[in-house]
């Protein structure tokens, strides 16, 4: 049977809409704003892009961009105290947030219709007339404090162990820290701090408003003349950071208390968005690691044959906090990007073979990059990832806030038409042949030098086999094939060419405790 | 919310701690989407829905077993191990992932304490090699015992990924001092001890398959863009073949518990002190005032709108965080209180104060306006996730986990919209009891 069914008064109007196939609406772009309008959404998503980061960090106030961020977006306003903001949100059942990288502020958040004006009322207070108030900012400040002091330390190692090579990779530039900063540099912050980067940072030229959705006619021209409101900015850009490729290998090894080890390594490239052989090492990457996807290769030779771990992947842009999505993040783009392999935790099986274990899966997925430079890909793994991308991307803007979003991304690179992320993954994809793809390969992963971070048990030791060469063969609860053992052999003597001087251990009690 | 505890294996289910409802086939049914519901002789059920999307589709298959089931010793977390099996082919197709890649599809699975939930998303025009792969992984599902062996360290390897943290640590602690007999004992990721056992459980899984993995078992619901006519034919086409034989799983009925509980665990890493107050509290139930009343007691008494976080969080600080996680199980399962406490020493103070706002909302009437606002927020946070077609399923599977078909989300919604602040303090009164109350906190060991 087959029913369409009549709702209850009040809410008829705003379901039956969702049952249409929303109509992207072409409209006047207005400057300083980034709209997608969907004629008959009943949602209404903001994106206020703030062109600030953690890049713009004053030099011992690290942190900084991210505390002020959070202070408006969980504060009060000249309006409203906070109490009284999230009374006013919770019948609606949303809110807004707000993401922090490098380069990007972004505050978000999507409404329904029916409560747009009383929603956009909150959010255009808490940007445009934040009360800074010093309760308000005690409370913030605690949060992140706590968790720099001991959630980032202790609670996922895996995403710890990243942050750690973006620190290494980008040791003397803007890039250096992480966005949330140092123990000692945040506890320094103090409101007038906040203040005085507000005012600095968030300035009319500096911010980008997006709304997409079902929004009104004129709706944007209001929103937009509302944040005309902030003065001019004087801010001069930051220079994109030029990483130095390293010299041979550096690694960090983490001591913790652990019976399992989270594994990073990757170097800086060239690849930015839209830009040379972007999409050809899309493609690579997607053969090579794609984020969550069983089929990718580092994934199918640790954890599919050998079940060493959870997944194994590699990206070619950041993506901050992977371990929470399954879609690609949005708003962390930035003008410099590492090519990164992500292991996740290796586990002991057996007491004492946690180090052997560590090493076998870094070896496992270091000789797969060689073996990629060194082959290219062929011809069908180049057509069957093609296909794969053609069609899983369209998972990408599944949302009209990720799609509003794709869009202030495209914003950042200057990405219009046709060249706009979305529109041009399968047009770029399809044009790609073999010859691109290799020499796309050879000239961005031929790195000789890389940066490596193990969060382990016992540090000393570990660097002590590192530095060995020794094998690190493992076992098998099972029986497996003799072309894994014999692929095995080579695995567990692939080496690690590292000298004592480019081995640095830490604690895990000093980790980003300050700036040098 | 209660469930943020959870999370290494609920990778993307929705459960919050507000009522969702949903779907039915009366004329004043909330769901607003054109569905088609039927039910094959061998007790599979399916629910299609047109749920817009453009050219895309939600596959997604809710098998009604989880931890809960795993009833006997020294195969906790199996229901979890088992999804991770559910990829590894059949004879027929034997490379599963190869195959959903040449969909472009969006797909994997995650398995809670109540059910195991399978999804792919991808475009329309692969409905009908979905349907055909699917149903026959779930017929014919063939492994070696070396691939299960390999697929035991993946699992491992997962549990490790979150063993470590403080609030997973805390709820295991929880558990084991709630439950004496019912399986809601472990958390879904299973004991660590079973979980590096698995590798000699292959004829355990066969057995599991066998049980568990039959059409009565199984409801299915394809959610987005699509010929209802031609899907239907599909789904008639490739499961009826399959045989019908679920065995219900002997769960434990947990004794009543008489008096309060007590615990403290510590935490080898650094952490603020978490301090979790829990009630044993009534089975999820869409026409039990009681029950209904509790999920909306939680959010309403101790989420970010309520009197105790303004006071605790806001402007005294006491707090950096409080939440009241009050979402009910298939079968009776504690709701929670949880917070993480500022100063070390200040817990049995914040522990007195979160007690003593129990106490008032058992004497106190909630405000009518509050109470407005609570229902506004299950009705627009339902809405909110309706955005994708895989939002539309997470949406409504809990009902399905819950009692096998949609149909009672009707009667929870009426429920939900009649509550009385009268029902708010007899939930309170029944289910915040002394006697059903467990209080553990979590500190940071002396190093």
């Amino acid at each position: 049977m087959t029913t369409r069914r009549r709702l209850p008064l009040g809410i008829a109007i705003l379901l039956t809409a969702l049952t249409v196939a929303y109509v992207p609406a072409p409209e006047e772009s207005i400057p300083g704003t980034v709209t997608l309008r969907e004629e008959g959404s009943p949602f209404v998503a903001f994106n206020i892009w703030v062109k600030a980061g953690s890049q713009n960090d004053p030099e011992g106030k690290e942190g900084l961009a991210s505390l002020a961020a959070n202070l408006l977006s969980d504060g009060g306003t000249q309006q409203h105290t906070y109490q009284e903001i999230v009374a006013k949100l919770y019948p609606m059942a949303t809110g807004y947030g707000v993401s922090v990288d490098k380069e990007m502020t972004n505050f978000r958040g999507t409404v329904h219709t029916d409560n747009l004006e009383g929603f956009y009322d909150l959010l255009r207070n808490a940007l445009l007339s934040p009360a800074f108030g010093e309760s308000d900012f005690e409370r913030v400040k605690a949060q992140t404090m706590n968790f720099l002091e001991r959630g980032r330390r202790y609670n996922r190692d895996e995403e710890l162990s990243k942050e750690l090579l973006y620190w290494m990779a980008y040791q003397g530039t803007p890039y250096e820290h992480p966005e949330e900063g140092y123990v000692e540099s945040v506890r320094s912050i103090t409101l007038d701090d906040v203040r005085s980067f507000y005012e600095r940072y968030y300035t009319r030229d500096a911010i980008v408003v997006g709304v997409g959705g079902g929004y009104p006619e004129g709706f944007v021209e209001r929103v937009r003349t509302d944040f005309d409101a902030r003065p001019e900015g004087t801010a001069s850009n930051v220079p994109a950071p030029q990483p130095a490729a390293p010299d041979g290998l550096k690694v960090l090894i983490v001591e913790k208390q652990t019976d399992a080890s989270a594994i990073s390594f990757g170097f800086p490239t060239s690849l930015v968005r839209g830009g040379d052989e972007f999409y050809a090492m899309k493609l690579v990457n997607s053969w090579m690691g794609e984020h969550r996807s069983s089929f990718s290769n580092l994934y199918q030779v640790i954890r599919e044959k050998r079940g060493m771990n959870y997944g194994n992947y590699s990206y070619i842009e950041a993506f901050p906090r992977g371990y929470t999505t399954q879609n690609r993040p949005v708003n962390a783009m930035r003008r410099s990007n590492l090519f990164e392999v992500w292991i996740r935790p290796i586990s002991l099986t057996e007491p004492g073979n946690l180090h052997t274990r560590t090493l076998f899966a870094t070896r496992a997925a270091m000789r797969e990059l060689l073996v990629l430079v060194e082959n290219g890909l062929a011809e069908d793994q180049i057509e069957r990832t093609q296909g794969f991308l053609h069609d899983f991307s369209l998972n990408y803007g599944s949302t009209g806030s990720r799609r509003l979003a794709f869009a202030i991304d495209d914003e950042f690179y200057g990405l219009e038409g046709d060249d706009a992320y979305l529109a041009a993954i399968r047009p770029e994809l399809a044009k790609l042949d073999k010859a691109g793809v290799d020499n796309a390969i050879r000239s961005h992963l031929g790195a000789q030098g890389m940066y490596m971070v193990f969060i382990t048990a016992d540090a000393e030791a570990f660097r002590d086999l590192l530095l060995s060469g020794e094998t690190t063969p493992i076992t098998y609860a099972g029986n497996q094939p003799p072309e894994i053992l014999a692929e095995d052999e080579e695995i567990s003597t692939f080496p690690i060419p590292v000298r004592p001087e480019d081995i640095t251990i830490m604690d895990i009690s000093e980790v980003f405790e300050t700036g040098r | 919310m209660k469930r943020l505890l959870i999370a290494p294996v609920l990778a993307s289910v929705v459960l919050g701690a507000l009522a969702v409802p949903a779907f039915s086939q009366e004329e004043d049914g909330i769901f607003p989407f054109e569905t088609r519901t039927f039910e094959l002789d061998n007790g599979l059920k399916a629910y299609l829905v047109d749920a817009g999307a453009p050219g895309m589709l939600a596959y997604v298959s809710v098998v009604r077993t989880g931890a809960r089931d795993e009833v006997e010793e020294g195969v906790t977390g199996f229901a979890h191990f088992f999804e991770h099996m559910m990829f590894r082919g059949t004879e027929k197709y034997p490379n599963y992932d190869g195959v959903t890649e040449s969909f472009g599809a969006a797909r994997n699975a995650n398995t809670s304490q109540d059910r195991t939930f399978y999804y792919l998303v991808a475009g329309s025009e692969y409905l009908e090699q979905i349907v055909d792969l699917e149903a026959d992984r779930f017929q014919n599902l063939s492994y070696e015992e070396t691939e299960f062996r390999t697929e035991a360290g993946a699992v491992l390897g997962e549990y490790q990924n979150s063993a470590a943290s403080s609030f997973s640590v805390l709820d295991r602690a929880v558990r084991e001092r709630i439950f004496t007999a019912h399986t809601y004992r472990h958390q879904t990721i299973g004991f660590e001890a079973d979980v590096r056992v698995m590798p000699e459980q292959y004829d355990y899984s066969r057995s599991f398959f066998e049980r568990f993995y039959r059409p009565e078992n199984v409801v299915l619901m394809v959610v987005g863009d699509f010929d209802f006519d031609n899907a239907e034919a599909l789904i008639r086409e490739h499961y009826s073949g399959w045989e019908p034989g679920y065995e219900t799983p002997a769960v434990p009925t947990e004794p009543e518990q008489t008096e309060p509980r007590e615990g403290a665990v510590t935490y080898q890493g650094g952490t603020l002190p978490l301090l979790t107050i829990n009630y044993m509290a009534p089975a999820w139930n869409p026409t039990d005032r009681i029950a209904v009343a509790t999920e909306l007691l939680g959010g309403l008494a101790f989420g970010q709108n309520s009197d105790i976080y303004r006071k605790l969080v806001v402007e005294e600080r006491r707090l950096q965080f409080l939440q009241g996680g009050f979402a009910l199980s298939r079968d009776a399962d504690f709701v929670q209180i949880l917070c993480m406490v500022a100063e070390p020493d200040d817990v049995a103070a914040v522990k007195e104060e979160l007690l003593a706002e129990v106490e008032r909302f058992k004497t106190e009437l909630v405000d009518a306006q509050k109470l407005a606002d609570t229902k506004s927020a299950a009705r627009y946070g339902f809405l909110m996730r309706l955005e994708t077609p895989l939002g539309v399923a997470n949406s409504v599977s809990r009902v399905i986990v819950n009692t096998g078909t949609l149909d009672p989300i009707n009667d929870y919604y009426r429920t939900l919209e009649t509550i009385t602040p009268e029902d708010l303090r007899e939930a309170a009164r029944q289910v915040l009891a002394a006697n059903g109350r467990t209080t553990v906190t979590l500190t940071q060991a002396e190093s």
